[in-house]
């Protein structure tokens, strides 16, 4: 692959993400989301309270991750599957986060459309207090959105 | 109407049935099962399953080969798989094997009643 078709898959696969978290959020969450920007740096790495990361492979390879504070997550969980924040378990927690970053990986992959994407399962970290690294040569992508009780963030290594 | 969720993920199982729930659908029993296998042992535990629900990515036994062995054993139950990703080659595989159809995650209530609303009548 050139630089340049790496360079407009690169794209495709942020405005999908882009879009993908804004239909997940009004669709399934019933939450109000707003998209506020993109920036860019030179490393992967995380160290808020969640994060739900899949692998992309095949044509185009790279790492995306959402990341949030643990009440969002708990306020997003709880409005995807219908019960009070109090009633999750932190296995929900796990699960939820893992499930949101597949369901952000399969809604980009699907609108990006670009042949022989393939991702992995999704693998999620919860904590009070951990940093997390993937090594990359490449830069990150960091999506933010804002929500009503926090700020949700797509980063993206591709 | 009895339905079974087959999904490795007990938020996503919580996901679809409340989204059952919100699309009107009346149910008698939602029955769990987190892996292709147990979908078939709940199915030989229970003969009164009317609609199937399926993940595709699951460990143990996944989506495809579940679809396969609830046909295998001569049971028709209506199967749709429920997926994060709309491959045409993996549905084409699941509707080969005997899937009825497909609904994409995220899927809204009306998704929901346009898919599944033929069953529930």
């Amino acid at each position: 692959m050139n630089e340049t078709s790496s360079e407009t898959n690169k794209e495709k696969i942020l405005e999908a993400l882009r879009v993908s978290v804004v239909e997940i959020m009004s669709t399934m969450a019933m939450s109000e989301v707003i998209y506020t920007g993109r920036e860019t740096v030179d490393n992967f790495y995380l160290s808020k309270e969640v994060c739900g990361l899949v692998r992309i492979g095949g044509a185009h390879e790279g790492m995306i991750a959402i990341s949030c504070n643990l009440e969002l997550l708990g306020v997003i969980v709880s409005s995807i599957v219908g019960l009070s924040v109090d009633e999750l378990q932190r296995d929900d927690l796990l699960d939820g986060a893992a499930e949101l970053a597949n369901m952000v990986g399969g809604g980009m992959k699907t609108k990006a459309q670009i042949p022989g994407v393939a991702l992995s399962p999704p693998m999620s970290i919860i904590g009070g207090d951990y940093m997390a690294e993937w090594k990359t040569l490449r830069a990150t992508e960091i999506l933010t959105f804002q929500m009503e009780l926090g700020i949700l963030q797509i980063h993206a290594s591709l | 109407m009895r339905i079974l969720i087959v999904d490795d993920s007990s938020v996503m199982r919580k996901i679809v049935t409340r989204g059952l729930r919100q699309a009107g659908f009346k149910m008698d029993e939602v029955v769990e099962a987190g892996n292709g296998q147990e979908g078939l042992d709940a199915l030989a535990a229970d003969s009164n399953v009317q609609l199937i629900l399926s993940d595709w990515n699951m460990p143990v036994m996944d989506g495809l080969n579940f679809v396969k062995g609830v046909r295998s054993s001569g049971n028709n139950t209506p199967i749709i798989m429920v997926t994060t990703e709309g491959g045409e080659s993996k549905l084409q595989a699941a509707m080969g094997a005997g899937a009825n159809g497909h609904i994409k995650k995220p899927f809204t209530p009306d998704t929901l009643r346009e898919t599944l609303g033929q069953y529930f009548k």
